[in-house]
């Protein structure tokens, strides 16, 4: 693996984390949730009504214990992810309501679109994990979605996904779906198999629903990812050192809170944060100033001691063009060459996590290899790496196409796009496709050729009358 | 003309609350006419800037800034205003209420809104954040509000809208109201599915849809 490089100086560190122990100390952060007040109360920090005042000294303390790394389990093993030092995971969009197809049609995303993006990533050679929410499936009543999606990751894949965090009550149903999964409550508090989002409210709120997402992940030794969505310039400063210290003073107020509830919880630092455009007023990611952010959370992360969430192929781009291309790689690179660990939203998003788009899950998919690749830099490991018996061989002014180094070295070296088209021009234009409609053509083939693994007969059953009866329990409520 | 009226535009167009405030406590000790204060200092300012923006030199901080700078400066002349000595002088182009739906407490989109429907000559009432149905419904009758601008910015409140329509169903009252939605997940199609009389994806067309309902 490359070196992660920093962007930020020790001076630049030291200066924005002392304003975001003073945002901390002198403005204070809000919490609705009055479970989440008792337990800071408890621990000692100053409240008035919500708003709860930290002593600087004792969030280092707090976030010191959360972990530098940690391992995330999956039902087949192989796929257990490290989240942290030098790993990096990419998974799927997260969130997004509307489908956007490559003929430029917008609809409601349905749970057939959950299902097929969870069997897209489960299919990815370089989606590390399902993700979570991959669309709001909007044809499924909302008390009873959490279920249908944590069920859908379950028996389309047997990589590692996302739970539900949209309050106490969901994050509990999800947790014990997982412990049904691998065999108890016990097993997953030993060994996490859940990991969440918990979003603040920007600016310095964190609301009912979060807190009460994070309480239940924290009480069971479940992973949460605590993050911040600083849209600088409207709900957060306009200058780049005040919003990133903004976000800072709110994540470390949620990673405080965790480790309040259950010291060594495992979190993930998580950095959203974006500009307004200012003449509408929406959020746009698809920039420098996103992967600005990006990195420099990365570089925070480290600094505190825990793995960090941010980046992916981000756009504001409303199909499959160059600017979706051109905009995804930017953030993308970013996140993963300067040491993000944990990437939410890696490939499907258009339009500032309003969209998911099959095509565009392609283009990101291909975008991932790519890093992945670059990522791994240079082998200079073995005398067979450094070449030097085959140049000889071969001579001034040779060739090393039918060298048995070439044949066997261009395949363990060389990246070899999926979707990407090396053709003559010639070639090319017998059917003049352009990346949109070749995506199209892609992810339909990689659809129907998918088997999901298999699942544990009794393990099903199990996790389907849980659902059943739960969903019996919301609905008449 | 008296100059204080350029005065008040040119507060507005630089969004100085404390200016525009100020200038209308002036209007008022020296008796100038505060219908023409209205038309020719807070409209043609607040106009002057929805044009900038429209056509591309002004941002959000300029229009939301004018705005609120206006709002100020009317709320001190309103009660000349409504003394008579300025009777019908300034007919704003509708009422409407505006707020974040129950369950939600998302501000931003929702106060867009409003500076851009101030600035398009409209009187907003900004009932803020985790409405009630019936806290819409209150203040549009205390002010005599004919929109009901509900937004909502999560997948999991956008149900509060059909709620808040729902509500005037079983109040029977709902044909008092035009009610409109907006907010990220929220789309033409669910503005159908649950009658509401419109749906805007930005400001700028939430404006264009409540001159269309009102026009």
């Amino acid at each position: 693996m490359l070196p992660k490089f920093d962007i930020l100086t020790d001076e630049q560190i030291n200066k924005i984390h002392e304003n975001s122990m003073r945002i901390l100390k002198e403005i204070g952060v809000e919490f609705s949730y009055d479970p989440a007040i008792e337990v800071l109360k408890k621990h000692g920090q100053r409240v008035e009504g919500h708003r709860v005042y930290f002593d600087p000294d004792f969030v280092k303390e707090m976030v010191a214990k959360a972990p530098s790394q940690f391992t995330l389990h999956a039902r087949n093993p192989e796929h257990n992810l490290v989240c942290g030092g030098e790993d990096i995971i990419y998974m799927p969009g997260y969130g997004a309501p509307f489908i956007y197809e490559a003929d430029g049609v917008k609809r409601d995303a349905t749970m057939e679109d959950y299902d097929n993006f969870v069997k897209l990533a489960g299919a990815s050679k370089y989606m590390h994990m399902t993700g979570g929410t991959v669309v709001e499936p909007t044809d499924v009543r909302d008390e009873i979605r959490h279920l249908d999606m944590a069920y859908s990751h379950i028996v389309n894949s047997d990589k590692c996904f996302m739970g539900s965090s949209s309050g106490y009550e969901y994050a509990k149903d999800t947790i014990e779906i997982a412990a049904l999964l691998h065999g108890g409550m016990d097993v997953i508090r030993e060994k996490p198999a859940l990991i969440c989002l918990i979003n603040s409210v920007t600016p310095l709120k964190y609301d009912d629903r979060m807190l009460g997402g994070l309480m239940a992940y924290a009480e069971t030794g479940q992973a949460m990812v605590i993050a911040s969505l600083v849209m600088s310039g409207s709900t957060g400063p306009a200058t780049m050192a005040g919003a990133l210290s903004l976000q800072n003073a709110e994540v470390l107020a949620g990673i405080t809170l965790a480790q309040c509830i259950n010291p060594g919880t495992p979190v993930v630092y998580g950095s959203t944060s974006a500009v307004t455009d200012m003449s509408t007023g929406s959020l746009s990611i698809g920039n420098p100033e996103n992967a600005l952010f990006t990195s420099a959370s990365a570089q925070f992360a480290r600094f505190y001691g825990v793995p960090c969430r941010g980046g992916g192929g981000l756009t504001d781009s409303k199909t499959v063009d160059a600017q979706a291309g051109y905009e995804s790689m930017m953030v993308l690179f970013a996140a993963s060459t300067t040491g993000v660990n944990f990437v939410m939203h890696t490939a499907g998003i258009l339009q500032y996590y309003m969209a998911m788009s099959y095509e565009k899950f392609m283009v990101d998919d291909e975008i991932a290899g790519m890093i992945l690749r670059y990522l791994k830099g240079f082998d200079c490991e073995s005398e067979e790496k450094m070449a030097f018996d085959v140049i000889n061989t071969v001579g001034p002014g040779g060739h090393f196409l039918t060298q048995k180094h070439t044949r066997k070295n261009f395949k363990l070296e060389f990246y070899r796009p999926e979707l990407s088209d090396r053709q003559s021009f010639d070639g090319w234009s017998k059917e003049s496709l352009d990346t949109n409609q070749r995506a199209k053509i892609k992810w339909q083939e990689v659809l129907a050729s998918y088997v999901p693994p298999a699942l544990d007969p009794v393990v099903k059953e199990k996790i389907e009358s849980f659902i059943e009866k739960r969903a019996k329990e919301l609905l008449n409520k | 003309m008296n100059t204080i009226f350029e005065e008040i535009k040119d507060a507005i167009v630089d969004g100085d609350e404390d200016l525009a405030v100020e200038l209308a406590e002036r209007v008022i000790a020296e008796k100038a006419d505060p219908v023409q204060a209205v038309q020719l200092g807070f409209i043609k300012g607040i106009e002057e800037v929805g044009a900038s923006w429209i056509s591309g030199e002004a941002f959000l901080p300029d229009v939301m800034m004018a705005a609120d700078a206006m709002k100020a400066g009317m709320d001190v002349l309103e009660e000349v205003l409504a003394a008579g000595e300025g009777e019908g002088a300034y007919e704003d182009k509708g009422k409407i209420v505006l707020g974040t739906v129950a369950g939600d407490i998302h501000d931003i989109g929702k106060n867009i809104v409003g500076a851009l429907l101030t600035s398009a000559g409209f009187k907003v009432y900004d009932i803020g954040i985790d409405q009630k149905p019936e806290d819409f419904v209150k203040k549009a009758d205390e002010v005599g509000a004919k929109i009901l601008a509900a937004s909502s910015l999560l997948t999991t409140t956008m149900k509060s809208q059909k709620v808040l329509i729902e509500y005037l169903v079983e109040q029977n009252i709902r044909d008092q109201y035009k009610v409109i939605i907006g907010g990220g997940p929220t789309s033409a199609k669910w503005g159908e599915e649950i009658g509401a009389d419109g749906w805007a994806e930005t400001a700028d067309e939430a404006v264009l849809l409540c001159k269309k309902l009102l026009g």
